[in-house]
C-alpha cells in the first residue's frame, strides 16, 4: 500500500519535474558559415565533455557554454550528459585537476552565444529555439 | 639484518615504483618561462589558477594499527589518534597556462600526509601539454599516473562520489605520477568515444627516512564512453628498485641452494612488477553503479594481489547515499616455513631463524582483506561536499591487510569499524 502510494508520488513529481525542464526548447548552433548541417546527442555530449573537439566530418570544434548557474545549461547538460549542476561540477573538477581539459568558454545570454558563434565558424553554442536567426545553423533539437 | 625490521608500513610503500625527480623543476621553469615569453602574443596567453582540498576526521576501532588510504599515505586513525585528521586531508593548487592553440604548460602542487615529510607541499605535477591535432596531444613532465578508473584524480576528492577511492584496490598502487612522457589520443567507433594513452616515466618514492623505491615503468591505458557507460582498461609494467633492502638476501643467499631460492623469489632489489586492471562506471544521472578490479604483481615478498571493488549509489536532489563492497586478496602465501634450520648448528640455525621472521613480517603485509561501507554525500554548495562514510574491515588470512603501524598485539582476523566525515571543496 505504501510502496504503490510512494511510486505514484514519485511518478507524479517526475512528470512535473519533466513538464518544468520541457518548458523550452533547446537548439544546438553552429554559424552559417560552417559546413556541418547536422550532429548527434554523443556528438555535441563529446565535444561539451572535452572528449572530442573535432568535427564529424573533421575541423576543430570549441563549445560556448552559457553562464554558469543559467537554466538553459542546467537543462542542457540534463539533456545531452545526463548530469545535474554538481555532477557537472565534478566532472570539470576530475578534467582540470588531471590536466585533461578545461570547461568551455561562456557567452552571458543566448544573443552572446548566437553572436559568437556566428562570428566563429569552429564554435559550437545551444540558445533557445525561439532565439534563432539566419546567422546560425540549428544542427540538433533538444526536447 | 635489523635494518630490514623497520617500520612494519615499508614494504607496502614498496609497491609503489621510482626515478627521477630532477626533470620537474626545468619544467616548473619551462612553463613559466614559456608562458612569459608569450604575454606579448596578440591573443595572451590564458592563465587559469584553482585547487581543490579535503578536511577529513577519520575514526578507527582497531587500536593495534593505523588505518591509512594508502601505504604512502599513512594516516594515523586507531593506534595513533583516536581521531585523525591526516587519513584524508589535503589541499591542493594548481597554475595553468594555455599559451595558444597548441600549447599548454601546468604545475600542481598538493599538500598531504607523506611518508617523512609530514605535509611538505610537494610537485603533484608538472608538465608542457602540444596539442598536435584536434585528437592527439603529447605531454613531457610530470604527469598523472592513470593506472585505475579513478587514479588521476584520486586526491581531488571533490570529484570522487566516497570520502576516499576504495582502499582494498586503490592502496595496491600509491603511485600518482610519473616523470617522462606521454601521448592520448581521442578516436570514434559509432557513437563510442575512446581515449588511448602511452606512458612511459620514471619516479622515485621515499618509503622510510632511509629506503626510496626507484622505478622506471610503461603503460597503456585505454577508455571508452558509450552513452552513460564508461569502461576503462590499464595495463602498466615498471622495474622496481630497492637498493639498500638486500641485507635480508644477503643473508638468505648464505643458506646454499634452499636459501638462493628464497631470495630469488622474494628479492626487492630489482623486480619487474606488472598491473593489469579494468573498470566500469554506469552512470545515467539518477544513480550510478562502479565496479573494478586490478592485479599488481611484483614479483617479490612486496607481493602479488588483487584488489576489486562495486560500488553503486542513487541521487536524491544533493543527496547521494551510497554503499560500497571490496575486497584484495594475496596470490601467494603470506606465510611460508622459509629456511629449514633444524639440521644447522645454533649460530646458523640463530640467524636463519631471525631470516625467516623477517620475510614473513613482510609477507604478513601482503594484504587479504575484506571491507564494506556505506555514505552518504551532500552537495551542500556548488563547490563543497559534506561526506560520512562507515566501514567495516576484516585483514584476514594472517594478514594486516592494508593498516599501517601494525602494533605486536595485532591479531588478523578481526573486524574493525572505520568512521569518516569530510568536507571536499573547489575553488
Amino acid at each position: 500500500m505504501f510502496k504503490t502510494t510512494l511510486a505514484a508520488g514519485l511518478a507524479v513529481f517526475a512528470l512535473s519535474a519533466a513538464d518544468a525542464a520541457g518548458a523550452t526548447e533547446l537548439v544546438v548552433i553552429v554559424s552559417a558559415r560552417t559546413p556541418v548541417t547536422a550532429l548527434r546527442g554523443d556528438q555535441v555530449a563529446g565535444i561539451f565533455l572535452g572528449e572530442g573537439t573535432a568535427f564529424p566530418e573533421g575541423g576543430e570544434a570549441v563549445p560556448v557554454d552559457q553562464g554558469i548557474g543559467s537554466p538553459l545549461r542546467d537543462e542542457f547538460y540534463g539533456k545531452v550528459a545526463n548530469r545535474s549542476p554538481a555532477l557537472m561540477k565534478a566532472y570539470w573538477t576530475k578534467m582540470i585537476f588531471t590536466g585533461r581539459g578545461q570547461p568551455p568558454r561562456e557567452a552571458p545570454s543566448s544573443a552572446a552565444v548566437r553572436r559568437l558563434v556566428a562570428d566563429n565558424p569552429g564554435m559550437v553554442g545551444y540558445i533557445e529555439r525561439t532565439a534563432l536567426d539566419p546567422t546560425v545553423r540549428p544542427v540538433l533539437v533538444l526536447k | 639484518m635489523p635494518q630490514c625490521r623497520r617500520p612494519v608500513s615499508c614494504h607496502r610503500h614498496a609497491r609503489a615504483a621510482g626515478v627521477a625527480a630532477r626533470v620537474v623543476p626545468r619544467v616548473v621553469t619551462l612553463v613559466l618561462l614559456a608562458a612569459g615569453t608569450s604575454a606579448q602574443a596578440a591573443d595572451g596567453p590564458q592563465w587559469t589558477f584553482g585547487g581543490f582540498g579535503t578536511l577529513g576526521a577519520v575514526h578507527s576501532s582497531m587500536k593495534d594499527a593505523d588505518y591509512a588510504a594508502t601505504p604512502l599515505s599513512p594516516g594515523s586513525a586507531g593506534h595513533t589518534r583516536d581521531w585523525a585528521f591526516d587519513v584524508d586531508s589535503r589541499l591542493g593548487a594548481q597554475l595553468a597556462v594555455q599559451l595558444d592553440k597548441r600549447w599548454s604548460g601546468v604545475v600542481q602542487v598538493v599538500s598531504d600526509r607523506t611518508v617523512v615529510d609530514g605535509f611538505k607541499p610537494h610537485v603533484e605535477w608538472a608538465n608542457i601539454k602540444y596539442q598536435a591535432t584536434a585528437d592527439l596531444s603529447l605531454r613531457v613532465g610530470r604527469i598523472a599516473a592513470p593506472m585505475f578508473l579513478a587514479a588521476d584524480y584520486r586526491k581531488a576528492s571533490f570529484a570522487l562520489p566516497w570520502v576516499r577511492p576504495p582502499v582494498e584496490l586503490y592502496s595496491t598502487m600509491p603511485i600518482t605520477n610519473s616523470d617522462g612522457v606521454d601521448a592520448t589520443y581521442r578516436w570514434r567507433t559509432g557513437t563510442a568515444r575512446h581515449s588511448t594513452q602511452v606512458y612511459v616515466g620514471g619516479t622515485s618514492v621515499p618509503l622510510t627516512a632511509e629506503y626510496s623505491a626507484h622505478a622506471h615503468m610503461a603503460g597503456v591505458n585505454h577508455s571508452v564512453v558509450i552513452g552513460a557507460l564508461t569502461l576503462g582498461g590499464s595495463f602498466a609494467q615498471a622495474r622496481l628498485k630497492i637498493p639498500g633492502a638486500g641485507e635480508l638476501f644477503e643473508v638468505l643467499e648464505q643458506f646454499g641452494p634452499q636459501g638462493q631460492a628464497l631470495s630469488e623469489r622474494y628479492d626487492v632489489r630489482s623486480t619487474r612488477t606488472t598491473l593489469l586492471s579494468g573498470g566500469f562506471t554506469y552512470d545515467p544521472g539518477n544513480w550510478f553503479v562502479t565496479g573494478e578490479m586490478g592485479r599488481v604483481n611484483t614479483r617479490s615478498m612486496l607481493g602479488d594481489q588483487t584488489g576489486a571493488y562495486l560500488s553503486g549509489g542513487y541521487r536524491f536532489g544533493s543527496l547521494t547515499p551510497y554503499a560500497t563492497l571490496s575486497r584484495v586478496r594475496a596470490n601467494m602465501a603470506v606465510r611460508v616455513d622459509g629456511l629449514d634450520v633444524t639440521h644447522l648448528p645454533p649460530p646458523a640455525a640463530a640467524l636463519g631463524g631471525l631470516a625467516n621472521n623477517v620475510l614473513n613480517d613482510f609477507l604478513r603485509e601482503v594484504p587479504t582483506q575484506d571491507a564494506a561501507n556505506v555514505g552518504l554525500r551532500w552537495d551542500a554548495a556548488p563547490n563543497y561536499a559534506v561526506k560520512l562514510q562507515f566501514d567495516v574491515v576484516r585483514p584476514r588470512d594472517g594478514s594486516s591487510g592494508s593498516l599501517v603501524n601494525v602494533q605486536p598485539g595485532f591479531r588478523s582476523g578481526h573486524a574493525f569499524r572505520v568512521v569518516s566525515a569530510s568536507v571536499d571543496f573547489v575553488f
